[in-house]
This record gives C-alpha cells, structure tokens and sequence, in this order.
C-alpha cells in the first residue's frame, strides 16, 4: 500500500560466499525532520538488491591514519566540493562556520532550554529590556579580546545589512547600548520571548568584519572565530579544523581535531568509521548499527509533522471538521509507516515529548495524544452538518467530501505519511487526493495560501515562538497575498490576547500558565492535526569518543549544523587518553 | 555556397529560439528563487516572516517586467556574464561553470570519442565477420549491457568495485588531500578517480555503436560495388574498411556530431552517482535549487554547442555526400 523508497530484495545468487541476508540499503537525505530522496540515495537502495542475496554485510573500515585525538564527523556535504564560506550569515556557509562562531546564549534545541554562552548570565527586568553580560576573558582566535564593541558591531552590521539578519533580530530591537561587560537591548515592544532570539546571535569580530565592504557577499575564507576550534586546511573536499589554545573553556574541550570530508553519501558514513553523523538511514539496526560494535544511534523529536488544514478554505475552517480528521487518523500508524516507527505519534498539545514533558498541560488526556476512533471522526463530521451514506462521506451540501493533500516533491517520509492519511481517510468514505510539486512551488503554495490541506512541520524546541508562528492573528494575511508565518491562516482572539500577554510577561509562572493555556486551545480547537514527530536523526560511534547525548542525558540533539556541535563538543572525552 | 548560407540562416534562428525559451521556462516554473532555498531551510525547522525577508534581499527577487528582464538577459549573454548562482551564493555563474566544464569535458569528451571509435570498428568487424561469435558477442554483448539504465549499471559497479573490493575510489574527481594543480602527481590521481566513471559510460554507450555501424555496414556489404570489389580479388581487409566501411559510417557520424554536441551537458546521472564535480552535477543543484541563473547558463551553453556540431554535420554531409545539396 505505501511504496517505500527500496525495491524489495531479490534474492540473486552471486559467486562469492552467501550468509545471511543483510540488505545495506542506507537510503534518503540527511535533512532533519524530514528526508528526501535523492538520486542517490533511492539509487542506493538499488545495490541492495545484489547485496541481499549475499553477506555482503558492510562493515565500517576506519581509516588508520585517524588518530585518536580525531572525531571524524559527516556533517557537511559536498555538491559535490565545498566552496571555502565561513560567513555564518549566508544561505548556505560551511556548516563548521556555526562552531567557529559563537553564539551570546546556547539554546537546546530540543527542549529550548537556555545555557549561557558568551553571555554569562541575563536578566529581563522589564518585558521591554534584555541585559546580558559578557563573559570575561573570551579572546579571537588571533588572540584579540571579544569586547562588548564587538557585540554591538555585529548587531549594527545585522542592521546595516538587512540580508544577514536572518532571525529578524532588528524587527524586535529598537536599541542596543553597552557599558563595560554590561549590554542593555531596549525592545521595541513588551516582547518577552525575544530573549532566545537575540541570545542565539552569532557573534563576529569588528576589527576584521568591519574591514569587509559588504558582510552579506563576503565569504570569509579564513575565519577567525571565537570558538573551540580554528580552521587549518581546506580543500575543495575536505577540510579540518584545530583545537584553539586560547579558548576560554579549553578544559572542557578534548577532541583535538575534526575531519569534515565532502563524501558523506551513506554508504560512506557506514564504511569509513564515521564518529558523529547527521542523517537518516533506513533500517539503521541493520545499516549503520551492524557496520560497527561501537556504532550507536538516538532519534530524538524535533518537531511536529502535522496536517495543516486552509482555515480560509471551506470546509477546514470547521473546528468539527478538523476534528474528525483528528479522530480518523492513527498518529502511531502514520509515524510507523512514515518514520519506520522511529518516531512516535505527536501530541496534539504542540509539546514536543518527552523534551517538553515538564511544559505539558497536565489536564490533557492522554498526555494529548488523540487516538484514532472511527465511530467518533464520524460522529464530528455529523457535527460540522456532514453525512455519513455508509460507504461516503457527504458534504452538507450532499457531494462526496474529497480534498487534495500537498506535500513536496522528493520528500518521501513526508509523501508516505500523506499515503497513509490517504488510506485511513478512506476508511470513513473521504476520497484524499495527492499533491506532490517541486518544493519551491510547495513552499510557494502553501505562502499563498493555494493549497487545501498541506503536510508540513511546526513547532519545536521554543514552544512559544511554535505557537505564536503557527496561530498568531498579526500575520494573518488573506489568500492570496503570501505570508510565512500562519500560513494555515488560523485566527482566533483569544489565542492572540494569549500571546499578548505572554509577550509582556517576565514571570516564568505566568509564562507556563500561559502556555498551558495554549496547549488547551491546540488540543481543542485543532488548528493542525498533529500526526508524528519529525526525528533529529543522530547517529554517533563511542569507541573512541564518549560523553555524548543520549535520552538518558538529552543535553543537546546530535544535529551536526548550527551550534549544537559547540554543547556536544565540551563534553566529549577521548576513550583512549594518551595526553599527559 | 547557397547551401551553407542556408544552413547558417537556420542555425542563427534556431539559436535566437533557444536564447529566447531558456529565457522564459525558468521563469515559468512555480516558485520563486526564494521558495528554493526558504524550502531548503525549512528542513531546519519552520521558517519565520524574518527570514524570508532576509533571504529575499539576499537573492533578490526578479523584479521589472518581462520585456526589461529580456533585454538585460541578452545584454548580459552578449557580454558573458551570468550573474551570480542562487544555489551556490555568493560564487559567480562563470566561475562555478569553468570550475566544473574541465572535469566533464575531459571525462564525457574523451569517452564518447573512444566510445565512437572502439564501437563503430567493432561493428565493422562484427558486419564483416557476420554469424560468428565475433558478431555474435559485441552485437547481444553490447546491446545486453544497454538495455540497463546506466546509472545503475554505475551504482553496482561502484558498489561492487569501490566499496566491497576497494579497487576503485568512491567519490570525486580526486583524493581529498591533494589540491589540484598541473603535476604528475595530481593528474594520476584525477586519472585513477575517472576510471571508474569512464569505464561505466564506456560498457553503456558501445552497444549503440557497435549495432548502428554494424547494420548499416550489413546494408553496403550487400551493394554491387561491394561484390565487384570481393570478385576483382581486393583484400578482404581493404574491402571491408575501404569499400563498405567507409561508405556505412555516414549515421554513425551524425550520432558522433550531436553526441559531441552534448558533452558539454556532462552526464547527470553518472556524475552524480560517482560524486564527479562536472557540469551534470552543477546542472542537477541548478535545477534542484531553483538556481536560475546556473540554469540559463548551462542550458544555453548545451544548446549552444549542440547547435553548433549540429551545423557543422550538416556542413560535413553537404561535402561527404552532394545529394544533400538540393
């Protein structure tokens, strides 16, 4: 019923020794959240075909030239070299230009915890004003001190070229001053949630960046970076970077050097002896785990893959409606089918679990995980003025009720979740239909609001910012004027009071008593159907490395992009010590 | 004289209509440049108002209207420049493209010329040896191996070659840590990364040669001035190559010419399958990424050489065979 990208093995006799069967069918995409197909990687699923048939079992071979003090890390692809840009503001740097720079505050991404950084520590004192404290003793890589003129260089450069400031920081700030290690930012509004945006800016030395004619162009070939680790050779398909002495938590940091090479196919993470890599493999018990004793793997949620139904188009505007698709669908089905039941069924409260555990609504049943109930999906739909004929579901109107689900093109994950909700749907007598362009005409679809019910993903670590992006009524726009925020054009007033005052709220009680709130009206009012969580696929080997996050100690996801390298980093130690 | 001037006539219309349609498909695509990328980013989680802002000022959205878009356009093809690639902000189009139109031309190039000549003179043999193994084997040979698609004819032989019995490497055009330069070192290294690849399109594309020359060689063996030749008592060798050979390569030639043409497409397929930095990867990112100005260029510079080869075949008939001057 749902095509999975790999052929089914045959079993084709080859000369060589036969065992048991293993298929190495290491498959789609890296991307978090969501994995696409490329042309390799359902290629790939092709050699399994041979392979089945065989024990042509693979096993890691790590290169012996990598020493100990190496973490050799799949987390930049090339396409198929790298183009030497550390300019961590651009669409598309290096991905190590994140570790070489530092943000002011570390945010978990899995949780949205906060953890200072080069800020030490902040206060808000007012939902208008932010006052963080630099760390003292923080130099750049070429030995110059990080100063607070730094910090306000790089937030006047965010200024100066609108196209860096890809978090918005300057449509929230409306000063920033410093006075010693002491940096006031004045909000424009009570807008208490800026924090973590503001916190999460990469900050970049004046005294070279302000030498640069135009930051958004420039690409930075030689970084220097306040961070761990300083670049030392590059080559088009391969660079690495040092430890840097001079870092100012030097003790925490024992991996002396990193290997980022531009062959990251999946049959190379699971041949070569890769110690950390980011990317989903199909069958990873029989992939990734069988090429290594030492190979270990943790799949964290990262967000919510939901139905995001119109609300401006009839009838998804119908609270019963959507509803009844809730109660139609098995989250638990559609992740096993999607996800090959990595993931879980999402709560339909917004909270990523068990990340958020601590900010769900303890009232919601079920820890808000609505089940499938057939009997009930028919019964909302009778609500909303539906009617059930026994094998169709009619509109008020009396037509068969059919609608058309858009997803994108290349993301199968995504397509298989639609194919399941296709089946169950059809169960209650609703004929679904399947929209599949390009993702660029996906993306611009959904902005314009051309789209009945579309998959996609929402929420995340900062549960706030998830529902403030998904529900709040000052980015409606009508159809057909593009938006990118509330793109399911939902609208509702006391959401919108709810964010309000969140915003002008300081108080970490109201705060949660705020977002519980939130979580009340997404379980009730549904203005998504939250179907599974979209996986951070972290896959990591602890034979020579250990100290990495694991659901024991979920510290920080294993995505290798952004600036979660920089947590995990600090905390690896070296199996073999062989330093004095 | 007439003839040639008639042919160029042709050519400089049909390139106009390929400038001109290169111009507008990209622009008929749904979805913007901005779209691409804000979907590449969204794989990180949803995407903010903010961001696409940013990412628009960055990319710049086409703006001014069609008319004003199409004069630039063709100010800018005159004088070479391509702008800058959306996919692979900030790298200039000419840069990206003259980084990768070495590897391809020197990998597609040289194996469609040894493709052409190692096929077509094993069709000669296989015509004239006809009903023998010699024939037998090439012609069901080659046309066996075509029948695959050769991208996976290349995937097993890259996972049966490269990853299970290490023969060959696996990705790229070269080691990781060598650094491209003119020396004997580096360009051993480069030899060895292109072994694999070539020796794939080889097996892929010889079935067609070999049946193409040998067929059309079975045609002009059966002629009169054939058989005059055998009964005069003209050495087989001399009659076979001379005789009828030279007289059945004319469709293989012509294949030959819009091959060649092609090369400079690279070999999307392979190219991405062996991780090989030519111009059929830097097309499949252009398209995949929305990257308009990647695309216009390559595309133009396809149809441009297809074009090209295909006037100077059809100049090359007008002088091989003077029927088709009228």
């Amino acid at each position: 019923m749902t095509p999975r990208p790999l052929l089914t093995p045959g079993r084709r006799a080859l000369p060589s020794g036969c065992g048991p069967l293993e298929s190495p069918t290491p498959s789609t995409g890296r991307s978090p959240l969501r994995r696409r197909t490329l042309l390799a990687g359902s290629a790939l699923g092709l050699t399994g075909l041979v392979a089945s048939g065989c024990s042509l079992q693979i096993r890691s071979e790590p290169d012996p030239t990598i020493g100990d003090d190496t973490l050799l890390i799949a987390g930049d692809k090339g396409t198929p070299t790298f183009t030497a840009n550390f300019n961590p503001y651009q669409p598309s740097p290096r991905t190590a230009a994140t570790i070489i720079y530092e943000p002011l505050i570390w945010i978990n991404p899995l949780d949205g915890e906060l953890a200072p950084w080069l800020a030490e520590s902040w206060d808000q004192p007012d939902p208008q004003q932010i006052v963080l404290t630099l760390r003292d003793e923080v130099t750049w890589s070429d030995g110059t001190d990080l100063t607070s003129g730094d910090v306000l260089y790089t937030f006047q450069m965010l200024k100066d070229f609108p196209a860096n400031d890809t978090a918005g920081v300057w449509s929230r700030i409306d000063t920033i001053e410093a006075e010693g290690r002491e940096i006031t930012v004045t909000l424009l509004a009570a807008d208490s949630p800026a924090l973590p945006v503001i916190g999460k800016t990469l900050i970049v030395p004046e005294h070279i960046w302000s030498t640069v004619e135009d930051p958004s162009t420039w690409r930075n070939e030689e970084p220097i970076g306040s961070g761990p680790y300083t670049l030392s050779n590059f080559t088009s398909l391969q660079y690495t970077l040092d430890r840097y002495e001079g870092y100012w938590q030097r003790d925490a940091i024992d991996v002396a050097h990193l290997v980022y090479p531009a062959a990251s196919e999946e049959l190379d993470l699971v041949t070569k002896g890769y110690d950390w890599a980011y990317a989903y493999m199909s069958d990873v018990e029989n992939t990734w785990m069988a090429a290594n004793d030492d190979n270990r793997y943790w799949f964290p949620p990262g967000g919510i893959i939901g139905l995001h139904p119109n609300h401006d188009v009839e009838p998804f505007g119908n609270a019963d409606v959507r509803r009844g698709l809730a109660l139609a669908v098995d989250g638990d089905q559609v992740a096993e089918v999607a996800a090959e039941g990595y993931m879980e069924a999402a709560s339909q409260s917004g909270m990523l679990l068990p990340n958020q555990a601590d900010l769900l609504n303890p009232d919601l049943p079920d820890r808000g995980i609505i089940g499938r109930d057939v009997d009930a999906a028919v019964a909302a739909f009778e609500t909303a003025g539906f009617r059930h004929d026994g094998t169709t579901m009619l509109t008020p109107e009396g037509e068969p009720f059919t609608f058309a689900i858009s997803t994108a093109n290349g993301y199968t994950d995504w397509l298989r979740a639609a194919q399941e909700v296709q089946r169950e749907l059809a169960d209650i007598g609703i004929a679904v239909t399947i929209d599949a362009p390009q993702p660029a005409a996906y993306e611009a679809n959904l902005s314009s609001g051309d789209y009945q019910v579309a998959i996609a993903s929402s929420n995340g670590s900062d549960a706030f910012e998830g529902f403030s992006n998904l529900l709040s009524g000052e980015y409606y726009v009508p159809l057909g004027e593009n938006g990118q925020n509330n793109r399911i054009r939902y609208r509702n007033d006391e959401v919108d009071e709810l964010i309000t005052r969140y915003r002008s709220s300081v108080d970490l009680a109201e705060q949660d008593e705020i977002l519980q709130r939130l979580q009340r009206i997404f379980y009730d009012d549904i203005p998504i159907v939250a179907l599974y969580y979209g996986g951070l696929w972290g896959l990591y080997n602890e034979g020579r490395f250990t100290g990495w996050p694991t659901a024991e100690d979920p510290y920080a996801p294993l995505q290798t992009y952004q600036s979660s390298p920089l947590m995990v980093l600090s905390r690896l130690r070296r199996v073999s010590q062989e330093e004095a | 004289m007439r003839y040639m001037l008639r042919r160029l006539g042709w050519f400089l219309l049909t390139l106009w209509a390929a400038i001109s349609l290169n111009f507008l498909l990209p622009r008929m695509m749904p979805g913007s440049p901005a779209d691409a990328a804000i979907a590449k980013l969204s794989q990180n989680g949803p995407v903010t108002e903010e961001t696409r802002a940013a990412v628009e000022a960055q990319l710049g959205v086409p703006d001014g209207n069609l008319l004003q878009q199409y004069v630039d356009y063709l100010g800018q093809i005159l004088s070479l420049d391509f702008g800058i690639s959306y996919a692979f902000y900030p790298e200039p189009v000419s840069t990206l493209v003259a980084q990768a139109l070495p590897y391809t031309l020197i990998l597609v190039g040289l194996v469609t010329i040894a493709s052409f000549a190692i096929g077509t003179l094993l069709g000669v043999l296989a015509a004239w040896k006809r009903g023998t193994w010699l024939d037998a084997l090439p012609t069901v040979g080659g046309s066996f191996i075509n029948t695959f698609p050769y991208f996976w004819t290349a995937l097993l032989l890259l996972f049966l070659l490269g990853y299970v019995l290490h023969l060959f490497p696996t990705f790229g055009a070269y080691s990781a840590t060598t650094m491209p330069a003119l020396s004997v070192e580096f360009v051993l290294d480069a030899l060895y990364h292109a072994a694999l690849p070539a020796f794939t399109m080889l097996i892929t594309s010889l079935g067609g040669w070999i049946i193409g020359m040998r067929n059309a060689m079975i045609t002009t063996l059966g002629e009169d001035h054939v058989t005059f030749a055998e009964a005069n008592g003209i050495p087989g060798r001399t009659v076979a190559l001379k005789y009828a050979a030279r007289n059945a390569i004319l469709p293989n030639l012509t294949g030959f010419g819009m091959a060649l043409g092609g090369v400079v497409g690279g070999s999307v397929l392979v190219e991405q399958v062996f991780g090989y930095p030519g111009i059929g990867f830097l097309l499949f990112n252009a398209v995949t990424g929305q990257d308009y100005p990647l695309m216009q260029a390559i595309f133009l510079m396809i149809t441009i050489s297809v074009l090209v080869a295909n006037l100077l075949v059809d100049i090359l008939y007008g002088i091989l065979d003077p029927r088709t001057r009228r």
